[in-house]
C-alpha cells in the first residue's frame, strides 16, 4: 500500500508539473493548448541529439528546456496571433483547433523522420530506502526537480512583481489592464514558461520511462484531464489533482490491474467535472 | 473571468452557427436530388475495384458521421467529442449482438443504434443539467471517448482487443457485396441531410436561432433550451449509431482503430470545418473532399499527417468558417454590386463586413 501511494506521488507531481503549464495559458489567455505534449517531445527529442553530440547531461538538459521556451515563444508569435483577435469561447475554439494543426504536423514529421526514438536518462546508483519501500533512484530524482519546479513557480506567481501581474491578469484582464498591466505581454511569458514547464516534465519522465516520438497527444490529454479536474487557472489545483489522480492510478493499477485503472482515472475525472465543475480549486462564478 | 469560459448556455458564437433557412424545403430536396444523382454516378466509375469501393463506402460512412456532428455540434452548440465512440458503440454492439448473441442483423443494428442514441442522449442530459460549457462538454465526451477505446481492449474476450475480429453474420448477404452497400450508405447521407433540413425548419431550429441572436430573449420567451438539446444529441448519436452499425456490417471487419479518436472524431472535425459548421451539405462537400485526398496523399504515407495538419491550419487561419459559406458570401456579394439595393432583408451584418471566425453572418 505504502509503495503504491509513493509510486502514485511520483507520478502525481508530473501530472500536477504538465498540467500547470496548460492550466496557466488557459486561465490567463483562454488559450486551449493542444499542442502541449509535442512540446514536451520535442524539447524531448532536442536533449536527446544535444547527448548524441557529446553533450554532457546538464547543458544539454539546459539546451533543452531553452528550446522549450523557444517553443513558446514562436508559437505565441506566430500561430496564436489570430487567436487573441477573437474573445470568449471562439478564442478557445479556434485555438484548439489551430494547436490540433500543429500537433499533427509535429507528430507526423517526428513519425517519418525518427520513428522508433525515444529518450531515456538514467540516473545512476542503486534503489533509495524511503519508508520502508525501496525507491528507484530516478524516481526520486525527478520527483526532486518537479518539486524544485513547483516551488519555483509559486515563488514567482506569489513573490515577484511579474509573477503578481500574471494573476491579476488572471484574476481580471480588464483591472489588469487599467492598471498598466499589458495582457499580451503576460501571456507571451505565460507561453514561453509552459514551453520550459514541458521540457522539464520531458526530462523528469525520461528518468522514470522513455519519452517516444509518439507520447504527444497521451501527454496532451493526461494534462488536460488533470487541467480540468485541478481547477482552470489554478496551479495549485492542478498540483492537487495531479497527486490525487496519481495515487488513484496506481493504487487501481497494482490492486486491480493497469487496463482498469486507467478506466478508473478517467471516470474519477469525469466524476469530478460533473460533480465539481469548476474543478477541485477553481472559483465558480 | 473564469465566467468568460464556464457560461453555461453560450451559444452565442459557437453555436450558432446555423444559417436562417432562406432556402425553402423543396430546394433541398431539389440540392439533394442533385448531390444524390451525382454521388450515384460514382459506382459506374469505380465499381470494378473493390478497393476504391471500399474507400468510397468508408467516404460516405465519414459524410454520415459529419452530418450527426454537425447537428449536434454546428447547430445546438455540444461539442461531443465522442463521434466514434458513439458509432462504435453502433458498430461493435451490432456486431457482437449479431454475432455472439445470435440476433438477426436488421435487428441488431436497430438495437445498436438505440443503444447509441440513450447512450448520446445521456452525455447530453449530464451536460445540461450540470450546466457544463462547450469546453467542458468536450473535455466529459472526451473522457468518454477514451474510456470507450480502453474498454474495447481490455474487454478482448468480447472485442478480439487490439486487432478486432471479422463479423460472420451478414456474410453473402447484399450487404456485404461490392455495390449494394454504396447506394444503402448513399440512401443515409441523403437521409440525414433531409433530417436535419426539417429539423431546422421545427420548432427545434427556431429555437436555436432566437438564442443565438438574443439568449436571454429567447429564454424569457419560454424556449426550453435543455430539452432541445437533449433532442438533438438523442438524434445525432442515433445517426452515429445508425451509420457505424451498418458500416461495419458492410465491411464485415472491425477494430477499435475502426472508430478510434485519433482516426474518426479529428477526421470529421476537420471535414465539417472545411464544409462549413452550420450548413446543410458542407458535411458532404468536407466528406467527399477528404475522403479524396486522402487517396491522392496515400503514397505520402507518414507525411500524410503533416499534410493534413497544414491544411488544417491553413483553413482555420483563412478560411474559419468554411468553403460553403465563404463561397455563398463571395457569390452574393457580386450579386449584390450588379442589383445595388436589393440586398435580402433579414441580413442582421451585411456580407461586406468582415466576419469574425466561427461565427456565422449568414443571412
Amino acid at each position: 500500500m505504502t509503495a503504491s501511494i509513493l509510486d502514485g506521488i511520483v507520478l502525481g507531481f508530473q501530472f500536477g508539473l504538465l498540467a500547470a503549464g496548460l492550466t496557466l495559458v488557459y486561465g490567463l489567455g483562454g488559450v486551449l493548448h493542444l499542442a502541449y505534449g509535442q512540446m514536451a517531445v520535442i524539447s524531448a527529442m532536442v536533449v536527446l541529439f544535444t547527448l548524441d553530440a557529446g553533450v554532457p547531461v546538464v547543458p544539454a538538459v539546459g539546451i533543452g528546456l531553452i528550446a522549450g521556451g523557444l517553443l513558446g515563444l514562436i508559437l505565441d508569435l506566430t500561430i496564436l496571433r489570430p487567436v487573441y483577435r477573437l474573445q470568449g469561447e471562439a478564442r478557445v475554439l479556434l485555438s484548439l483547433l489551430l494547436t490540433l494543426g500543429v500537433a499533427f504536423v509535429v507528430d507526423g514529421f517526428l513519425n517519418w523522420r525518427y520513428p522508433l526514438v525515444g529518450l531515456s536518462l538514467h540516473v545512476g546508483g542503486g534503489p533509495v530506502e524511503l519508508l520502508g519501500v525501496p525507491m528507484r533512484r530516478g524516481s526520486l530524482v525527478a520527483s526532486g526537480v518537479t518539486l524544485a519546479s513547483f516551488l519555483m513557480l509559486f515563488g514567482f506567481l506569489r513573490g515577484t512583481a511579474l509573477g503578481r501581474a500574471v494573476r491579476s491578469v488572471i484574476e481580471d484582464e480588464e483591472g489588469a489592464r487599467l492598471v498598466g498591466i499589458d495582457p499580451r505581454r503576460m501571456l507571451r511569458i505565460i507561453l514561453v514558461m509552459s514551453g520550459v514547464l514541458a521540457a522539464i516534465v520531458a526530462v523528469t519522465r525520461s528518468m522514470v520511462a522513455p519519452v517516444t516520438v509518439t507520447a504527444g497527444f497521451s501527454i496532451t490529454v493526461f494534462a488536460l484531464i488533470v487541467t480540468v479536474v485541478g481547477g482552470l487557472g489554478s496551479v495549485s489545483g492542478a498540483l492537487l489533482a495531479g497527486i490525487i489522480l496519481g495515487v488513484v492510478n496506481s493504487i487501481a493499477a497494482s490492486y486491480i490491474g493497469t487496463f482498469l485503472s486507467l478506466i478508473i482515472l478517467l471516470a474519477a475525472a469525469a466524476l469530478t467535472i460533473v460533480l465539481r465543475p469548476a474543478g477541485l480549486l477553481g472559483v465558480r462564478e | 473571468m473564469t465566467g468568460r469560459f464556464s457560461k453555461a448556455t453560450g451559444t452565442s458564437v459557437i453555436g450558432g452557427a446555423e444559417q436562417h433557412p432562406s432556402r425553402s424545403m423543396r430546394t433541398v430536396f431539389l440540392l439533394v436530388a442533385l448531390v444524390g444523382a451525382l454521388l450515384a454516378l460514382v459506382p459506374l466509375w469505380l465499381g470494378s475495384s473493390r478497393v476504391m469501393m471500399g474507400v468510397a463506402v468508408l467516404g460516405l460512412a465519414f459524410a454520415c458521421y459529419v452530418i450527426a456532428f454537425n447537428l449536434i455540434f454546428g447547430s445546438t452548440g455540444q461539442l461531443f467529442l465522442c463521434v466514434g465512440a458513439l458509432a462504435g458503440i453502433g458498430g461493435y454492439g451490432g456486431a457482437i449482438l449479431a454475432d455472439t448473441v445470435g440476433v438477426p442483423v436488421a435487428v441488431a443494428i436497430a438495437l445498436a443504434t438505440v443503444g447509441a442514441s440513450l447512450t448520446g442522449g445521456l452525455l447530453s442530459w449530464i451536460a445540461v443539467r450540470r450546466s457544463l460549457g462547450v469546453i467542458f462538454t468536450g473535455i466529459v465526451t472526451l473522457i468518454f471517448s477514451l474510456t470507450f477505446e480502453n474498454l474495447l481492449l481490455g474487454l478482448g474476450t468480447l472485442t478480439g482487443g487490439e486487432s478486432g475480429f471479422l463479423i460472420s453474420a451478414g456474410a453473402g448477404t447484399f450487404i456485404r457485396g461490392q455495390i449494394p452497400p454504396y447506394y444503402l450508405m448513399l440512401a443515409m447521407v441523403l437521409s440525414f441531410v433531409i433530417v436535419h433540413g426539417l429539423l431546422r425548419r421545427s420548432h427545434f431550429g427556431w429555437a436555436f436561432r432566437a438564442l443565438r441572436d438574443d439568449e436571454v430573449a429567447a429564454e424569457l420567451a419560454g424556449v426550453d433550451v435543455a430539452r432541445y438539446r437533449v433532442y438533438a444529441a438523442m438524434i445525432g448519436a442515433a445517426m452515429l449509431g445508425l451509420a457505424g452499425a451498418t458500416y461495419a456490417f458492410a465491411e464485415g471487419r472491425i477494430s477499435p482503430t475502426t472508430f478510434g479518436f485519433a482516426q474518426l472524431d479529428v477526421t470529421v472535425i476537420v471535414m465539417l470545418a472545411f464544409g462549413g459548421i452550420g450548413t446543410l451539405f458542407g458535411p458532404v462537400l468536407g466528406a467527399a473532399t477528404f475522403t479524396f485526398l486522402d487517396e491522392v496523399l496515400i503514397d505520402f504515407g507518414r507525411l500524410r499527417l503533416v499534410a493534413y495538419g497544414t491544411l488544417i491550419i491553413a483553413l482555420f487561419l483563412w478560411m474559419p468558417r468554411g468553403v460553403i459559406p465563404t463561397v455563398g458570401d463571395l457569390f452574393r456579394r457580386r450579386r449584390n454590386r450588379r442589383q445595388p439595393g436589393s440586398s435580402r432583408g433579414h441580413s442582421t451584418s451585411g456580407p461586406a463586413d468582415d466576419p469574425p471566425p466561427l461565427a456565422s453572418t449568414e443571412p
